[in-house]
């Protein structure tokens, strides 16, 4: 339940933000000017605002399409993200949104007329190239689907061109911008997964790995090639069993026909927003592991990095081809 | 100016008039500290409570904030609560409302307080002027401190530690002139239950926000047996934070006990921590 909607003037009678607000009839609506008056201002708690967070409604003006950071694609030769969102419903201890914003209210920019505009001139600029955009880089891509209907809005500009890949990556069990219309080979439907076990403890209000599973079978099923994001990796306890246990269950249950890819990440924090995500949560599990410093980001030591990798890697070759699999290297 | 003990929750509150102030001091049992201030000053005694009366206007408000808040070594997970009455031509004569947004002439830009999650309290706007408005057709809310208190206020917290209550006294039916000290006083006695419900939430806040900033259990100890620099320090504190999570305070003694030096110390915790396997079937 989202107690409080903060609406910039400028976009109060757009049809999105209209749509959007008829599904909250219970909230409190709150005028403003601009976003920035709420959003990552300083001097805000962003765990306590995450226990009850507010939705503002935007008006993106730039920068609505961006190139991917490197080691961040699936094979393309230039590979772009843009984020209709900012902030998550979902509360993963390791992710990067944590210490991104200091704010954990979610914005959503409405006109997303303008984000169709830039993806199309970057499609007719790259005429030559294979491109990959990616959605849900500053958000979970389907999270709050059933609210803003971005997914649905934006598969149907992908379909006009059938070369040009999109990720929609995701930890949401949201089916239905999928199952009604017919499934189109550009399109990547991504799940993060890590084991049950960790998942439990770290991925807060997300779907079980469990749930994720069904869907990703159930789509795959449909006809909608499948990515999946073991990303990040997480160490502990029985780890290789624990992931042997993940892999052969996902190999085992999906149309594998219709796998597009794997990749494998591992856990970084670069040393600033480590020290702010610790300062937030510092009687996190995932904490008190071997975490140290590395050419100026947190994470595993290089040789645990590289085993897990490896194992995962030599495990999933037993199901899929070698080409198919990825590293995230961001 | 005050060496006060470590207390557990952390309340100040910034109240215009005694007579909006004086339920309060009862019901909290705050007296009137023994020394002479600028503004008048009122502690409970186990001072997790204080209480300033500052006056009206914006510049008293401002003011009194920053004073208590040096006064009383407030900290920050110090929650600050400003409550008063208010004009209103919306709200009902002897409601009380919480306050979700800030406007003045001064200023182009509103600000926007947080408010206490899952209540049933009434929001609204609060616009905050330095004369007395008698047209009230434009504002929710109107009255002579808020904005400036909320200024100040958060620049001493984050904004999650910051409340807002306004009790109706005035309006378009409820002429401003007929408000007595005896009627603002019982305007806000008819709203304590409420308060006291919105004042717990805020004890909670900060009791919590302490247990997470607070430095870990054996901190001080080790610290007074060895010597740390400040870096050493921090490294101490981060390490203990980390390793606390599955170690208990005996076992993080046993591994400690035969270091000579504070770097030993840190370089036992470190190897510890980095030998850990989570168990994740724990958490």
């Amino acid at each position: 339940m989202i107690e409080t909607i903060y609406v910039e003037d400028a976009i109060q009678n757009h049809p999105k933000t209209k749509f959007i607000l008829n599904k909250f009839k219970k909230s409190r609506i709150i005028s403003i000017n601009k976003y920035g008056e709420i959003f990552n201002k300083r001097n805000q708690n962003f765990r306590i605002q995450k226990a009850n967070p507010c939705l503002i409604l935007a008006h993106k003006k730039d920068n609505f399409v961006l190139p991917a950071p490197e080691g961040f694609g699936i094979g393309s030769s230039k590979n772009f993200y843009f984020s209709h969102m900012y902030n998550c419903i979902y509360d993963c201890r390791y992710c990067f949104l944590q210490g991104m914003y200091s704010s954990a209210n979610y914005v959503i920019f409405v006109n997303f007329e303008d984000f169709d505009i830039s993806i199309e001139k970057i499609i007719e600029n790259n005429i030559n190239s294979k491109l990959t955009f990616f959605s849900g880089y500053d958000c979970d891509s389907l999270a709050l689907e059933n609210i803003t209907g971005f997914a649905k809005h934006i598969l149907l500009l992908f379909r006009k061109y059938p070369q040009i890949e999109i990720e929609f990556r995701t930890k949401s069990i949201q089916k239905e911008p999928f199952l009604s219309v017919k499934p189109m080979p550009n399109v990547i439907l991504a799940y993060s997964l890590m084991p049950e076990l960790m998942s439990n403890s770290l991925d807060n209000k997300a779907p079980s790995i469990s749930k994720r599973i069904r869907v990703i079978s159930e789509l795959a099923l449909k006809g909608w090639k499948i990515g999946l994001r073991f990303d990040p990796l997480i160490h502990g306890e029985n780890w290789k069993e624990l992931y042997q246990e993940l892999l052969e269950n996902i190999y085992n249950n999906i149309f594998l026909d219709n796998l597009h890819s794997v990749s494998f990440g591992s856990l970084r924090f670069p040393k600033r927003m480590f020290k702010d995500i610790f300062k937030l949560y510092p009687h996190e599990p995932l904490f008190a592991s071997s975490l140290s410093l590395n050419n100026k980001m947190i994470s595993y030591d290089i040789e645990i990095e590289e085993e897990m990798t490896s194992f995962c890697k030599n495990l999933s070759l037993k199901y899929i081809n070698e080409d198919q699999i990825f590293k995230c290297s961001i | 100016m005050n060496n006060l003990k470590k207390t557990k929750n952390s309340i100040r509150w910034v109240i215009a008039l005694k007579e909006e102030a004086q339920v309060i001091l009862d019901y909290y049992k705050l007296k009137p500290i023994n020394e002479k201030t600028i503004y008048p000053i009122y502690k409970n005694e186990e001072e997790t409570h204080w209480l300033i009366i500052c006056g009206i206007g914006q510049n008293n408000a401002a003011a009194s904030t920053a004073y208590l808040y040096a006064y009383s070594n407030a900290s920050n997970y110090t929650s600050w609560i400003n409550i008063g009455i208010a004009g209103s031509c919306k709200g009902n004569y002897g409601d009380l409302y919480l306050v979700d947004k800030i406007s003045t002439y001064q200023r182009k830009k509103s600000t926007y307080p947080s408010t206490l999650p899952k209540t049933t309290l009434p929001k609204m706007h609060l616009f905050t002027s330095d004369i007395p408005i008698s047209d009230y057709s434009t504002y929710e809310l109107i009255d002579m401190e808020g904005s400036a208190f909320f200024d100040i206020a958060s620049k001493l917290t984050s904004k999650e530690f910051i409340c807002l209550m306004k009790v109706i006294s005035d309006g378009p039916e409820n002429d401003i002139k007929e408000i007595t000290r005896l009627k603002i006083s019982n305007l806000i006695k008819e709203n304590l239950l409420k308060i006291i419900d919105v004042i717990s939430y805020y004890e909670r806040l900060s009791e919590e926000e302490l247990q997470i900033i607070d430095k870990p259990k054996l901190f001080h100890e080790i610290k007074s047996k060895w010597h740390f620099s400040a870096t050493q320090s921090y490294r101490l504190e981060t390490l203990l934070r980390r390793i606390e999570i599955f170690c208990n305070k005996k076992d993080i003694e046993q591994i400690i006990k035969n270091c000579e030096t504070s770097n030993s110390v840190i370089k036992v915790l470190n190897t510890k921590i980095k030998n850990n396997l989570v168990n994740w079937s724990k958490f």
